[in-house]
């Protein structure tokens, strides 16, 4: 008080510096009267409150390796590539040379969708999206991986992070974390009795096939019985269940969900790719977990994950696909190796 | 804003062909339209089967920026075929914002089939195109597609030396009343760039891994399903890749173990030989309905001579839509 009296006509930068310095003896004194034993160290920095630290906290669940995906058990085309380039073509494969391609091909086939989930977490948008993405892929092989993965994502959510996100949702006030919630509990919901229907509509379709001309209404199964006549019965294949749970737009809708920016979600996504790829190299003894991790931190890395984002950054759906014509062909034929140690 | 060059002489080519079942069974051009550059021909004496209708264009190929829009209507019970004459040249663009595009809209009415199988497309070097195919299948409609690209004009050194390649097939059902909605079953897109978003992307031909022909076979329908099953069922009986054959070479050669075999035995042993020492690659899948085959091979006449020996010996499309349907396969 006596200082800023005296220094009344001095500029704004002393008054800072005296409001600084009683702060700090206000703070001082606090403490002295919390603890018995005197202490000169400068204030600690004020730990971010909890709300504040979700989406990084998150974040890091996301990118574990730990995450119950099962990535461990695909390898996404790195062990038929390995096989196809020994046997067939008798040509030196590397690993330095499977990763761009894979980092290309699975930002161009599968970003685009996680990016439209991220951007549009509503149950509509989410089960339109995993039916597109699920007539995209074309090969029974990436179809069991993305899946696979996709499900087990879903139970994550489920079992493990639908509480949390819940209250955070509330307690945050974040806005759309319920509805997120919402939209994934519906589509575990539209998984689940699709499953239950598929299963007895492709039965129905196998018994009526041998008797075609006796009930042809019966073939329509659940749908609204046909005005028109149809002079031969319905020999297509039932139509594909509404939802099949693939992994890009549930992981997008999920990080939305959990706070995560776009970036960081697309960045997450490719990064965990990688990480699988890497995973999966070590297990077929490509290299060591040292190179492994060379691998993941190099530039390299770094950079192609950031160019294949922002390439992919406004690519609609629609226009998602193949960059790698032959990565389909490696993926397509895992299932032709004699010996397999991934699923994918 | 104006350019101050002269507009270039690219062309919208718009057709139209509608086919419908005559009483007698015979599928029948009820319309057929087309406009530079776009060339439909037609035979004289079509296969008794089938409609049949060559897509051309004039000087045998697409110059940069042509447009070629075409809308195909099968209605009910009726087949067409779609070939072609020769590989589709798209010759290079002036610059890489002039894109040379085709267009194709196909419905297929209930229990109609449409059998497309042309030669590949052949882009130059610099040029850009792209491609959107979409088909749309009522009830127990059938649709064969093939769509395969080569490298350009190995000739002249070319491989995989084009700006751009895009390639959209959409495969769709239409719904039967107002309660229901259109799906699609499969959407198979290829995107072939040569522009790389980052130096360690290898360019585009090195991607390529050595094939000088890639394609996609999409099968669905009543009419497809005994071809379907074949592509799948062979898929199934590839060897192994890495299994050892442990009969010493007598045992593999003699005279008896080569006559036991049945005709279709035979003929896949020595396609199997063949894919091998061609190093043709392969996969087919069921997806959503469909049956989705994609082949690739180090060079064009490999590729065709697979996949026209993998149509022909099933025989089902030749049945059902004539030798001519086949003639893009020949080799």
């Amino acid at each position: 008080m006596i200082l800023s009296k005296v220094n009344g006509e001095s500029g704004h930068e002393i008054d800072d510096e005296i409001a600084d310095l009683e702060r700090r003896l206000a703070e001082a004194k606090t403490k002295r009267s919390h603890s018995t034993s005197l202490n000169s160290h400068p204030p600690l920095t004020k730990p971010l409150s909890s709300p504040l630290t979700s989406p990084t906290h998150f974040l890091l669940l996301l990118s574990d390796s730990a995450l119950p995906l099962g990535s461990f058990a695909f390898s996404s085309g790195l062990e038929s590539y390995l096989a196809h380039q020994k046997v067939v073509f008798g040509q030196p494969s590397s690993f330095a040379s499977f990763l761009p391609l894979s980092i290309s091909s699975y930002a161009s086939t599968t970003l685009p969708f996680v990016l439209a989930a991220h951007r549009d977490p509503s149950l509509a948008n989410l089960t339109a999206l995993d039916d597109a993405l699920d007539a995209a892929i074309v090969c029974t092989v990436g179809r069991r991986a993305s899946v696979a993965q996709g499900r087990a994502l879903l139970s994550i959510w489920e079992r493990s992070f639908a509480g949390a996100l819940a209250e955070q949702g509330t307690a945050g006030g974040a806005g759309g974390g319920t509805d997120v919630n919402d939209a994934l509990r519906g589509f575990s919901a539209l998984l689940r009795s699709s499953s239950n229907t598929s299963s007895s509509s492709s039965s129905s379709t196998t018994t009526t096939t041998t008797t075609p001309t006796s009930t042809p209404a019966l073939t329509n199964g659940d749908n609204t019985p046909t005005t028109t006549p149809i002079s031969s019965p319905n020999n297509d294949p039932p139509p594909p269940p509404p939802v099949a749970a693939h992994l890009g737009p549930l992981f997008g809708a999920l990080c939305a969900l959990a706070g995560l920016g776009l970036e960081q979600t697309a960045y997450v996504f490719m990064v965990s790719h990688v990480k699988a790829l890497v995973s999966a190299a070590v297990r077929a003894g490509m290299f060591g977990p040292y190179q492994a991790q060379k691998t993941l931190a190099s530039a390299a890395v770094q950079g192609l994950v950031a160019a294949v984002v922002q390439r992919e950054w406004e690519t609609p759906v629609e226009e998602a696909g193949q960059s790698v014509p032959v990565m389909d062909l490696w993926v397509g034929r895992h299932e032709v190796l004699y010996s397999r140690i991934f699923n994918s | 804003m104006n350019s101050p060059f002269p507009k270039s002489s690219s062309a919208d080519g718009k057709g139209c062909i509608i086919v419908r079942r005559l009483p007698s069974g015979v599928s029948d051009l009820e319309t057929f339209e087309y406009q530079y550059p776009l060339k439909l021909v037609t035979p004289k004496r079509p296969p008794q089967t089938s409609a049949l209708v060559y897509l051309l264009s004039y000087g045998g190929g697409l110059v940069g920026g042509d447009q070629i829009n075409l809308t195909i209507e099968v209605k009910t019970g009726a087949r067409l075929s779609l070939a072609t004459q020769g590989h589709t040249k798209i010759f290079k663009s002036a610059s890489p914002d002039i894109v040379t595009r085709q267009i194709m809209r196909v419905n297929i009415a209930t229990g109609a089939a449409v059998c497309l199988l042309p030669d590949p497309v052949q882009p130059f070097a610099r040029s850009v195109y792209e491609q959107l195919q979409i088909f749309r299948l009522a009830q127990n409609a059938s649709l064969c597609l093939l769509d395969w690209v080569t490298e350009g004009r190995t000739a002249l050194g070319e491989h995989w030396s084009f700006v751009k390649w895009v390639g959209r097939n959409e495969v769709w059902t239409v719904a039967e009343d107002q309660d229901t909605q259109d799906r699609l079953l499969v959407r198979d897109v290829a995107i072939l760039d040569s522009k790389r978003v980052h130096l360690q992307l290898p360019v585009l031909r090195e991607s390529m891994n050595g094939l000088s022909v890639f394609g996609t076979l999409i099968l669905r329908g009543p009419l497809m399903k005994s071809v379907g099953e074949f592509f799948l069922a062979e898929f199934g009986a590839l060897p192994r890749l890495g299994a050892r054959d442990w009969r010493n070479d007598d045992a593999k050669d003699s005279k008896e173990s080569v006559d036991r075999l049945s005709p279709l035995d035979k003929w896949r042993a020595e396609r199997h030989q063949r894919e091998k020492d061609n190093k043709v690659m392969w996969s087919a899948s069921s997806v959503r309905g469909c049956v989705v085959v994609k082949f690739g091979a180090p060079t064009v006449e490999d590729g065709r001579l697979w996949v026209g020996s993998m149509l022909t010996q099933e025989g089902s499309i030749a049945q059902n839509f004539g030798d001519q349907a086949l003639m893009c396969l020949r080799w």
